[in-house]
């Protein structure tokens, strides 16, 4: 199978768990209990105005014409419209993307930073104090409640110090970009969006730089003990190049591989970090929009956070197939 | 090999960049920032955080910080039917009639109000008020918002259509507007002192839904600035304000649904009004130094409703010997630490109708076996259902409650806890036989009137009901064509001591709402539940 035909099977395998995405999506509204009317009707509604509402919402046609019009409309990029909110769901799902992305971004790079060095550094001093010190670290980290870890940096940095921000999103990685040609000053800028999103970053990146820094740490020590790394050192290369230029290059393939796949975890994942820093993302929208019984903005929120899943995936998929050919073959 | 290398590396690097390149641009698109909003303020938005803080920045700006449980649910003020919104969307618009913070009727855009003959109400409007479009406000604006209200066929159908009424006509005239009611409406004052925000009639026609729910256009003292959907808005003082100024010159509504992350954000000085502090995070504000508690009672009764038409519930013995048993004051000191008092009918003290003769149950559990063994029920087994974090500590009042029914000797009670919108897809079926036997549920009466309460959830036709009474009928019926303020409130009071004896509800409480508010600012809240920032003032 070439590389083209390969990609064309992945994307076509995306497309049909889209579908399944939304499908199940929309059969949620139907088998969870309450009705969506309810959300929008006060309770002593009489009997008469819920009829019309539920008119209005479209709720009184057979499931299969909602069904069919809802695949119809969504191929046209309209998602719908928010009954509670009484606007269109597309507009109000996308203006948020941009805050989680930001965040699970922010979140990798914090993960990236700190796990790399930290399992190299481990790997190359073995049983040394560093080493115990950093699988404590992951230990920590992976057995670590995000959410916990949040409240209690909240409490501390937030409260206590005064250091961070304790929630919401003030400023954002645009108005720092910004800050450089305008009027803004551009550290005060910079320091503000770090005051707001340093410690959800590190909040929802936590578990991810202990599982990094894991991976990093046994790619390692596979690396060094092959057979190129002692030619390598035969050869008289410096240690420093053996290791980062040789062995470090071969270990980080396989963290690529999951620093992707976990990106799209971020953004699914991000619900609770989001609700506990009230970060104004997808989770934040998902969250409110299950409290509202707002099911337009619900199935649309999900239908993005499944599908970027899936699309992050296939990226990974292909340039992994790319860089190492045997996978489209196979 | 080495071609191979530098390809992929130089993928790898183009690959890099286009994902950061990406996520900058879609990070600095990221707002709702509506286009006639731009257009109508200078405000550069938030670009300091959206926690306005403590009495103003160093340039002298008052802002005033509010975090809520939950955002608005679009701006559109006739369009929603929960507080959150219109706590949000109050900021901007008004009614004809408001109140004080006690509940009292007060001016608005109205200046007089009479009845001119039964069933029809007229209004005689305040001059030179005008939207934050710059329009003047006409008797035809105020005409047609009442229409958009209470007729279907007028651009929406509104989950507000029976809150001021059976309307059947409103007619505009000079300065003034008529309603026209289907019927006496005895109460039309205090539902238009609730209710009826008034939009501007061009300005709906020429929008469309989504323009409505982002953007706001009333008469009230402050105008929209900001609107960051489900995250915050920002609103600022509308200079032309028929009123007095607020103090305040800006004010950020933000909400966090964690409870710890409000109180957070007002001991941080990030925020100066927070609403429902839990009674498990009172210590911590009334410990700090930059905040205090402030509660008040609200206008929300919880009670836990029997169904009359149900074994052992049929029984009026039986009714009472669970308001006999459970001990309200024992649940309101030891779960709610005092927020909350008790109540003994279904009207609330200080609202029309409500009886000052009618005491509350007392706890007395060998009453409540005596009655129990009266009703010939003795040994029964029975399920109180409630709802999960619907209202203040409902779960654990439930369980409370639930445990002390079963701790008689002759009566176990076990706890079924639902989701709210299940439980309240059974209470809303409109059928009394596929509503719940015994379940604990709230309302709230912002009108501050006993048929309010009584119509909906204890009246045979109400919305709600548990309880089919020929007398309560025929004493709210009557109440509802009585004219004479005086004589009506008897009869109500009738009603509610009959209510009392007839126990369709073990009472429960009356809820208080919870707020912790900055030592920066001076504020009081009201009894309502909506946040009057207008009344806000710097220490």
């Amino acid at each position: 199978m070439s590389f083209g035909q390969f990609a064309i099977k992945r994307v076509l395998q995306g497309v049909g768990v889209v579908w399944g995405v939304v499908t199940v999506v929309f059969a949620l509204r139907f088998v969870t209990p309450g009705s969506a009317i309810n959300a929008v009707a006060p309770l002593d509604a009489d009997q008469e105005t819920r009829r019309a509402i539920a008119a209005e919402l479209g709720l009184d046609q057979p499931l299969y014409v909602q069904y069919g019009q809802y695949i119809f409309d969504l191929l046209q990029g309209d998602m719908g419209f928010s009954y509670i909110r009484g606007q269109a769901v597309t507009s109000l799902v996308f203006s948020k993307v941009p805050a989680t992305v930001e965040l699970a971004v922010a979140a990798t790079v914090v993960a990236i930073i700190l796990s790399i060095p930290l399992g190299v550094l481990s790997a190359t001093r073995r049983n040394q104090p560093i080493d115990y010190g950093a699988t404590l670290f992951s230990l920590g980290g992976i057995s670590t409640p995000n959410f916990w870890l949040g409240i209690m940096m909240i409490l501390v940095l937030a409260v206590e110090f005064g250091i961070f921000h304790t929630s919401g999103r003030g400023v954002n990685v645009g108005d720092v970009v910004l800050s450089l040609v305008g009027t803004e000053p551009f550290l005060d800028t910079l320091l503000s969006w770090l005051s707001y999103i340093t410690l959800p970053a590190i909040a929802l990146g936590t578990y991810f730089t202990a599982l990094i820094t894991r991976l990093t740490r046994s790619g390692m020590l596979d690396e060094l003990s092959k057979p190129y790394v002692k030619a390598t050192r035969a050869k008289g290369l410096p240690e420093t190049l053996v290791r980062y230029k040789h062995a470090l290059r071969n270990t980080l393939i396989p963290v690529i591989t999951v620093l992707g796949l976990q990106l799209g975890t971020l953004i699914g994942g991000a619900v609770i970090t989001e609700a506990v820093f009230s970060w104004p993302g997808l989770g934040t929208l998902v969250i409110h929009s299950i409290n509202l019984r707002d099911w337009p903005v619900l199935q649309g929120s999900l239908i993005v956070i499944g599908t970027s899943f899936v699309l992050v995936n296939i990226v990974v998929d292909m340039i992994y197939a790319y860089l190492d050919p045997r996978v489209a073959y196979d | 090999m080495s071609n191979d290398d530098t390809t992929r590396r130089r993928f790898l690097r183009t690959a890099g960049s286009a994902t950061a390149a990406v996520a900058l641009a879609g990070c600095s698109s990221d707002s709702d920032q509506p286009d006639q909003t731009e257009e109508q303020s200078d405000t550069t938005g938030d670009s300091s955080g959206n926690g306005a803080g403590n009495g103003g920045d160093a340039e002298g700006t008052f802002s005033v910080g509010v975090t809520m449980g939950q955002m608005d649910s679009g701006l559109d003020p006739q369009d929603h039917a929960e507080t959150n919104t219109e706590i949000i969307v109050g900021q901007a618009y008004e009614g004809l009639m408001d109140r004080d913070k006690e509940g009292g009727i007060i001016e608005s855009l109205a200046t007089d109000w009479e009845r001119v003959e039964p069933g029809v109400a007229r209004f005689t409007l305040r001059d030179n008020v005008t939207f934050h479009s710059g329009d003047s406000l006409t008797a035809e604006d105020v005409a047609y918002s009442i229409r958009r209200i209470v007729f279907e066929d007028v651009d929406i159908s509104s989950p507000q259509a029976n809150d001021l009424g059976a309307v059947s006509e409103v007619e505009a005239g000079d300065g003034e507007v008529t309603v026209i009611f289907d019927g006496l409406n005895p109460i039309v004052f205090q539902l238009f002192a609730t209710n009826g925000e008034i939009m501007q009639q061009s300005w709906i026609e020429e929008n469309d839904s989504d323009f409505i729910n982002r953007n706001t256009n009333g008469t009230g003292p402050f105008q929209l600035s900001n609107y960051d959907s489900g995250n915050q808005v920002t609103f600022e003082t509308y200079e032309d304000y028929w009123g007095e100024k607020a103090e305040v010159d800006e004010v950020t509504l933000s909400a966090s649904g964690e409870s710890s992350t409000r109180v957070n954000r007002l001991l941080a000085e990030e925020s100066d009004i927070v609403t429902n502090v839990p009674p498990q995070e009172v210590s911590r504000v009334e410990g700090s130094d930059v905040a205090s508690i402030n509660a008040v009672p609200s206008t929300r009764v919880i009670f836990l409703q029997m169904r009359y038409d149900v074994e052992p519930f049929s029984s009026q013995q039986f009714r009472q010997a669970m308001n006999y048993a459970v001990d309200v004051e024992g649940i309101i000191e030891n779960v709610l630490n005092g927020f909350g008092s008790i109540t003994g009918q279904p009207t609330l003290e200080a609202f029309t109708g409500y009886n000052p003769d009618v005491d509350p149950y007392p706890y007395d559990p060998d009453e409540a076996e005596r009655l129990v063994e009266e009703s010939g029920h003795a040994g029964v087994e029975i399920t109180l259902q409630t709802p999960i974090g619907r209202y203040l500590k409902d779960v654990e009042i439930a369980q409370a409650a639930a445990s002390q029914i079963d701790s008689l000797s002759n009566v176990s009670c076990e706890l079924e806890q639902r989701e709210f919108s299940s439980l309240v897809q059974d209470i809303t079926t409109g059928n009394i036989e596929d509503k719940p036997h015994f379940n604990l549920l709230g309302w709230g009466n912002g009108e501050f009137d006993a048929s309010q309460t009584i119509i909906p959830l204890l009246a045979s036709n109400g919305a709600l009901t548990v309880l089919e009474n020929d007398e309560v009928d025929a004493l709210m019926e009557e109440a509802q064509n009585e004219s004479d303020l005086e004589k009506r409130e008897a009869i109500l009071r009738e009603a509610n001591q009959l209510l009392h004896d007839l126990a369709p509800w073990v009472f429960m409480h009356q809820q208080f709402s919870v707020y912790g508010v900055s030592n920066g600012i001076e504020w009081q809240p009201r009894n309502d539940e909506f946040i009057d920032v207008d009344t806000v003032s710097s220490k």
